[in-house]
């Protein structure tokens, strides 16, 4: 029987390195490649390719968790790059670009829920999912194309920030009520406890910091990632086991760190962790899709695609203008916003979790075929805004080369 | 002289180095230590990504930028083959009494205790020259000798 298990763990993380490489290879994100892992050897169609059987991984339990981990400390990544002091510095900018695009962007995300006849909830969870851009696969596309020097990659960061802090009070509210079900007061009542654990946890980031400063300082790097692992995972347990989402607790977690010394040692040693947890769950996602499920919303997958794009392109384009950037700076603040990924998926699994109606099967399948389409979709049009708007001036240095 | 400094969430921190007028050069660190390195010339134009180095290189490449490079060396290890003796290049100037002599009249030698290993004139350096050899003023002189010795020349050359 372990060896059973041992095989299909093997086989995995082997589907997920090969799956990784091709996508580095095609100068894509890894992440639609994870999950397009999880889709072919997990236990949905396809289930064979000719003689071979492709049902090799059963969703087994030991992947859910290492996945609830995944999404455990890809929010705690969030909090600890979370920056107050930029959002508080650039308020006056990142304001107004902020609200453009949360407007323009979970706006659409809510009349699209509503012509397809969701609920409201369901239509929350629609809006979430086409609201947030991927951070992963935006930060690496500035820094593939050479962005990051430029000053659009400013305006682009800086709305990624808002959207960051938007995102966690939104996950907050959204899981309280869904997981709460019911009616308006009990809902009233798991916002209410959703907000003073929360509001707990936000005193002992802000007050707690040479504390936290202490409780953490280790000389071996084993004991200090075990020390981060288990409280960080400890505090995301006892917030769900109260009825918080999980999510924003680690987020909470991870910003009671930012403001130590211990965030670049985090960024070391921690990180590949959270990669290792964050690609399971990208391929436990993948799994549990039944392509026939996504091929089912195939309307409105083509109406939230089409739309979503142009929203995000308009919102980025207006946010470039009001940050002072020109008119080729601000489209490529457009563009660069189009990706969506690791976000989105974590508003899917919590859909998943909540599992009555839509939310069960149409919404999660919905959510995997956008982040895939949009995902890439994104990338490749990064690649033509740059010659799109490439600059035509004078090129010094380059124009040797 | 300005340095603009941002964070760029998950990957490290970004650096922005006014040069002459607009033009940037803009260094990203990753928190793995890579550093990469662009150029801006205008604040219209897009950056050009010049290189990139590892931790490693760029400390070390760093130090040269500085102008405070040096390889650092075991001392324990350390071989003289001179023994006492080191190598120095001086100045023959105008007016010094060995101006026009040949070697083997300027005695040096015998009166410095240097032996003379090569001597540098314009762009020419004549390597163990011959007895015959006549000093010039420019002249350099390559000598080998003890540090006691090699003051002893700088002041018959200055003589």
């Amino acid at each position: 029987m372990a060896g059973e298990i041992l095989i299909e763990v093997g086989i995995a993380l082997t589907a997920l390195a090969i799956g990784g490489a091709l996508a580095v290879r095609v100068n894509q994100s890894v992440i639609p490649m994870y999950i397009v892992a999880g889709i072919l050897v997990g236990p949905n169609v396809p289930t064979a390719l000719g003689p071979i059987p492709l049902t090799l991984v059963e969703n087994h339990e030991f992947i859910d968790v290492l996945a609830e981990l995944g999404v455990v400390f890809l929010l705690f990544f969030l909090g600890l790059e979370f920056n107050i002091e930029r959002l508080v510095e650039g308020w006056n900018k990142l304001v107004g670009i902020g609200t453009v695009d949360f407007v323009l962007n979970f706006g659409v995300g809510i009349a699209i829920g509503f012509a397809f006849g969701f609920t409201l909830i369901e239509t929350l969870f629609v809006a979430g999912i086409v609201y947030i851009s991927s951070s992963a696969v935006i930060t690496k596309s500035l820094i593939d194309r050479g962005w990051i020097a430029n000053p659009e990659s400013e305006a682009i960061l800086g709305t990624l920030v808002f959207e960051d802090i938007l995102i966690a009070v939104y996950l907050a509210v959204l899981s309280a009520v869904a997981l709460g079900g019911g009616g308006l007061d009990e809902a009233a009542i798991s916002v209410g406890i959703a907000f003073a654990f929360l509001g707990g946890l936000t005193l002992l980031a802000w007050y707690g910091t040479e504390y936290v400063e202490r409780a953490f300082t280790v000389d071996s790097d084993e004991l200090f990632l075990l020390r981060v692992l288990g409280v960080t995972t400890l505090v995301a347990g006892g917030a769900l086991a109260l009825g918080v989402s999980e999510a924003v607790a680690a987020f909470f977690v991870g910003t009671a760190f930012s403001t130590t010394g211990h965030t670049h040692r985090i960024e070391t040693v921690v990180a590949p962790a959270r990669d290792l947890f964050a690609a399971v769950f990208f391929f436990s996602i993948g799994l549990t899709t039944d392509v026939t499920v996504i091929a089912g919303v195939a309307a409105l997958l083509a109406v939230a695609v089409v739309a979503t794009t142009l929203t995000k392109l308009a919102s980025g384009t207006a946010g470039g203008f009001l940050y002072g950037l020109n008119r080729r700076r601000s489209l490529r603040v457009g563009v660069g916003l189009v990706p969506r990924g690791e976000f989105s998926l974590v508003i899917a699994a919590l859909a998943t979790s909540v599992g009555t109606g839509a939310l069960g099967t149409t919404i999660p399948a919905f959510a995997v075929g956008y982040v895939l389409l949009m995902s890439i979709l994104g990338t490749t049009l990064m690649g033509y805004a740059d010659s799109l708007t490439a600059y035509s001036g004078e090129v010094s240095l380059s124009g040797s080369s | 002289m300005t340095v603009y400094e941002t964070d760029v969430p998950g990957v490290g921190r970004k650096f922005e180095y006014e040069l002459d007028g607009e033009d940037r050069l803009v260094v990203l660190i990753h928190h793995d230590g890579k550093r990469e390195v662009f150029r801006r010339p205008s604040e219209d134009a897009d950056g050009t990504k010049l290189f990139e180095l590892n931790d490693k290189q760029a400390r070390e490449f760093g130090t040269i930028l500085e102008g405070a490079y040096f390889q650092p060396v075991d001392l324990d290890s350390v071989d003289v083959p001179l023994g006492e003796s080191i190598i120095e290049w001086t100045d023959l100037p105008a007016g010094s009494s060995l101006e026009g002599e040949s070697l083997r009249d300027a005695e040096i030698r015998q009166r410095t205790g240097t032996s003379v290993i090569a001597v540098q004139r314009d762009d020419e350096t004549v390597a163990n020259p011959g007895s015959e050899f006549e000093l010039r003023a420019g002249d350099i002189l390559v000598t080998l000798g003890t540090r006691d010795e090699q003051q002893a020349l700088d002041d018959l050359l200055a003589a």
